[in-house]
């Protein structure tokens, strides 16, 4: 015979494994040290990619300059500006990174302990019933 | 009022039941809609100039996520630019990569936000978009609106300087990418209408998020005199070139959607049907939750105040 409430605890239950539940098993799968670095990795690779392209861009865009002056410039300095400014940037890039994915592995986990909660209460249930 | 509540539950009645249909559809015509204001502003390219073309992708487009219709629309900028000149694609798709690997990462769902911008200020309507980010979505999302406000008016400069462009020599690359770039980013109205739009946003969540009645409609007036000051204020300093009836025509319309997007939306009892299906060890479940209709159409009493005639029968 069909149980109601179980019925209506599964489907709530599913309803959360199919949406929201998915991004935060795959979270939970991670410590949260790992699941940290590996998101602040994703982070230094994309924004160095970004930086790439925006300096691309910019070299692009002054390049008259950039010939006009190839042999006065001092490239050590240049480059030693250059990489000043890019590691400020990947720093507080992953500083943000880290503050966001750390909301979202606690926010991950405190739904997954509803769930497991859930699903203690439906094992509950069959063993009353059984 | 009870009537428009009437009206609000039957809507989303229909909407749950229908909801397998709609969503497709709806995509469907975000995408068709897109397309054809990409291609009526920016239609270099002749290939995907066509009706064929856009439909073909926007009916992908209605069963695919709704990522899939952004980058479509940011694949047919960039090859529109392209056809006009590769500078300019090289910009849209500078622009383009970097929003998506700095700030899409984090907010992927604000994304759809940068496609329906520049569809609302072809619409002349784009203050409606900080007024709704705010009410639905999060303070971050002003950076997204921002991100809109950059690509739509890199895309109208290039389109509305077609002939500056041309009369650049061919040879000269770099000056005609330092053309585009100067011309947007250089742009006063665009910095004037990035600002009042994100501090809209602000404004619109930090008030809706009060405790006090009538906290999303008091959002709404008051995101939209902000918005209106800011704008007017901005051009009036900055010396940006802005249409004043354009501006407060525009915003007391889009206060208006805003009232009608605060009606739909703020009950927080809104909920999607759901299909699911699980099992046990004895049944299968093929489970359609639908949420509940919380109003009752009230019963028609007919109160009759004269006596009735008796019909004479017939003979």
């Amino acid at each position: 015979m069909i149980h109601e409430e179980r019925v209506i605890l599964m489907t709530g239950l599913q309803v959360y494994e199919d949406g929201d539940g998915k991004r935060d098993i795959a979270i939970s799968n991670y410590f949260r040290g790992d699941y940290l670095g590996m998101q602040m990795l994703k982070s230094v690779i994309y924004v160095t990619i970004a930086a790439g392209l925006f300096f691309a861009g910019y070299v692009f865009y002054n390049l008259e300059e950039f010939l006009n002056n190839i042999y006065q410039t001092n490239w050590l300095e240049y480059a030693q500006t250059l990489l000043t400014r890019y590691l400020v940037l990947v720093l507080a890039y992953t500083l943000i990174t880290y503050l966001v994915y750390a909301c979202r592995y606690a926010k991950a986990k405190k739904n997954l302990k509803k769930y497991y909660g859930g699903l203690k209460a439906l094992n509950a249930m069959y063993h009353e019933e059984s | 009022m009870t009537q428009l509540l009437l009206a609000k539950e039957t809507l989303k009645t229909f909407v749950g039941r229908y909801e397998v249909y709609l969503k497709p559809f709806g995509k469907f015509l975000l995408a068709l809609l897109a397309l054809i204001m990409i291609n009526s502003s920016t239609g270099y390219m002749e290939r995907l100039n066509n009706i064929s073309v856009v439909l073909v992708v926007a009916l992908m487009g209605s069963f695919l996520p709704l990522n899939f219709i952004i980058l479509c629309a940011a694949g047919f900028v960039i090859l529109h630019l392209y056809a006009l000149s590769m500078e300019c694609a090289l910009v849209a798709l500078i622009l383009f990569l970097i929003l998506a690997l700095v700030y899409f990462r984090f907010a992927p769902k604000d994304a759809v936000i940068v496609l329906i911008l520049p569809m609302c200020f072809y619409l002349k309507i784009p203050y409606v978009i900080p007024i709704c980010a705010g009410l639905l979505a999060a303070p971050v999302s002003a950076v997204s609106v921002a991100c809109g406000v950059i690509v739509y008016y890199m895309v109208s400069y290039v389109s509305g300087n077609v002939s500056g462009l041309s009369a650049l020599e061919a040879e000269d690359m770099a000056g005609r990418f330092r053309y585009v770039v100067d011309g947007f980013l250089k742009n006063k109205t665009m910095i004037v209408v990035m600002a009042a739009f994100a501090l809209t946003v602000i404004i619109v969540y930090l008030i809706r998020r009060l405790s006090i009645d009538h906290s999303w409609t008091i959002a709404i007036v008051a995101g939209t005199i902000a918005q209106m000051v800011v704008l007017l204020l901005g051009a009036l300093l900055m010396d940006a070139e802005v249409s004043t009836i354009g501006i407060i025509l525009g915003s007391l319309v889009s206060a208006g959607i805003a009232k009608v997007v605060e009606f739909v939306m703020f009950q927080m009892d809104y909920s999607r049907t759901e299909n699911v299906q699980f099992e046990d060890d004895e049944y299968y479940y093929y489970v359609k939750a639908v949420p509940k209709v919380v109003l009752s159409k009230p019963e028609k009493t007919v109160k009759k105040i004269n006596a009735q005639r008796k019909k004479k029968k017939s003979r």
